[in-house]
């Protein structure tokens, strides 16, 4: 029965749509804390604040991350949510879970919290909502020791790693983003149990253009699968699709009538770059111009697939809109190897030359997307050592004047001043 | 002549019970010893941690260092009722 009267909870419970009133309504007959978060949760809707007070100090010794403290300011009221901490735990790479895992992960936040879990957070982290600090040790002795899981990231820590499920299911990753997210886990686990930075950090690893984790939008450090050299054609393919004997999309859209597959219509029109065309019943490219928009190899993945030469692009600096609003990573490096055999040496450089500049460069609570935009893309191409380059130009320059580096004049600044006088008196 | 780091540690501490403001971001501290990188701060700052001369506190998305005596600790604040 419930504990507290929540009216304006209530309606949120109308409609055709799932509600998580209902959710932690039902999880409170066996939670009984949970009637007190929706009765602090219907305060707050009367009140119009939070009733959350702000961060704290608890965590699990040696980690400075995973544990975010949280306490109500009304736990007289409420007193199920005095503490009401929250626990991040680490992602599977590609988020693989085995039931028998995620059994053992109810189990365990069913033994010393709530019940209440958020699936994922938007870093990847599974999280588990509500539990008293004085759980916290034996949970993270549970979860290491009998489940082998980790804490993910929190705080001005490297945010847990995550990537697509990659090379394990799909045909079009450029590279094992799976090994990639699981090495630099393991190599940066410092950076990700304690505070390194101005502000957090993530890695984000998609295994090609289509992005499935969203990296360019959602990480400070992106790396994205893409390809060098042509896209492979299988022309007899392509007249299947043509044909109609062949579902366009693998089949995805197929419960519609969308009638007869159009090839002009819904590839060669839809191409961004026009680098499309056809020539007879043959499908041309001109693959200088394509910028690996996917869209082609998408609709038909039987004809179409990425080129051979494979690797993944760099792009910086993404954020959801905390200060300036959310901004799109910057290709900052068009192509980079991604090699197991070199244990991802050269992007280990890449993100510690990055980390090294903003560490130094970066102002408290600033994201490096926001350091890159105070300093500008020219300032940050050459603390990279990156020459710049056609692509890294997104749109005709707005600004009249030219500044140009000593080194780039002739002579440089020194100028004989006497010599100048003598021909132009002042 | 470079700092030990007994010598930096000294130092954050030193700037951690003197600052007006109880906590502080980890850049506050690189001024500490100019001559070392933000990174090498940084461990010896954790370090601090680790040993309980210093201790975190997180807002979720922030973390900030202070010294045990001075820090922020809600879970014995009164809350408003």
């Amino acid at each position: 029965m419930a504990k507290h009267a929540t009216p304006l909870l209530d309606e949120l419970e109308k409609g055709p749509w799932p509600s998580f009133v209902t959710d932690m309504k039902r999880q409170a007959e066996t939670h009984p804390e949970c009637w007190d978060i929706l009765g602090q949760l219907e305060l707050s809707y009367k009140d119009k604040i939070t009733h959350w007070k702000h961060g704290g100090i608890v965590g699990v010794f040696g980690y400075g991350g995973g544990i975010v403290g949280r306490y109500s300011d009304v736990p007289k009221k409420f007193p199920g949510v005095e503490h009401f901490h929250t626990v991040r735990i680490a992602q599977p790479s590609g988020l693989y879970y085995s039931t028998k895992n995620l059994r053992a992960l109810m189990d365990l936040w069913d033994k010393y919290g709530s019940g209440m879990t958020n699936m994922h957070g938007s870093t990847g982290d599974m999280i588990f909502l509500g539990t008293r600090t004085e759980n916290l040790e034996p949970l993270f002795w549970d979860l290491t020791h009998d489940l082998d899981q980790d804490l993910g990231g929190s705080g001005s820590n490297l945010r847990t790693p995550s990537c697509c499920l990659g090379e394990s299911r799909c045909e079009w990753s450029c590279y094992d983003t799976q090994d990639v997210c699981y090495h630099l886990t393991m190599h940066y686990q410092d950076e990700i149990h304690r505070p390194a930075f101005p502000y957090k950090f993530k890695f984000k690893f998609s295994g090609c253009p289509n992005d499935c984790v969203a990296a360019i939008a959602r990480s400070d450090f992106a790396l994205l699968g893409t390809w060098k050299d042509d896209i492979r054609i299988n022309q007899a393919a392509v007249k299947e699709y043509v044909a109609g004997n062949y579902p366009s999309n693998g089949g995805a859209h197929a419960g519609g009538d969308w009638g007869k597959f159009d090839i002009k219509k819904e590839v060669i029109n839809l191409c961004p770059t026009g680098c499309m065309w056809m020539e007879g019943d043959e499908l041309k490219i001109d693959n200088a111009e394509c910028n690996r928009c996917m869209h082609c190899i998408n609709v038909m993945p039987r004809a179409l697939k990425p080129g051979k030469e494979k690797g993944a692009t760099v792009c910086v600096g993404a954020k959801a809109p905390i200060l300036d609003g959310a901004q799109f990573a910057t290709m900052v490096i068009p192509f980079i190897e991604v090699s197991k055999e070199n244990e991802y040496e050269n992007l280990i450089d890449v993100i510690e030359q990055i980390w090294d500049w903003w560490m130094e460069v970066g102002k408290n609570r600033e994201r490096v997307g926001e350091t890159m935009q105070r300093v500008g893309l020219p300032t940050f191409l050459r603390v990279m050592e990156i020459d710049a380059m056609p692509q890294h130009v997104k749109e005709p320059r707005s600004n009249p004047y030219v500044f140009w580096k000593e080194e780039e004049v002739e002579g440089g600044w020194e100028r004989d001043v006497q010599a100048f006088r003598r021909k132009h008196a002042a | 002549m470079a700092m030990s780091i007994e010598e930096v540690e000294a130092a954050i501490i030193a700037k951690a019970t003197k600052s007006p403001k109880p906590q502080l971001y980890i850049k506050d501290f690189y001024e500490c010893d100019t001559e070392r990188k933000p990174r090498d701060i940084k461990k010896i700052a954790n370090a601090l941690v680790t040993k309980g001369k210093m201790m975190f506190w997180s807002s979720g998305s922030t973390t900030m260092y202070a010294l045990p005596e001075r820090i922020k600790n809600e879970e014995n604040a009164e809350g408003i009722n």
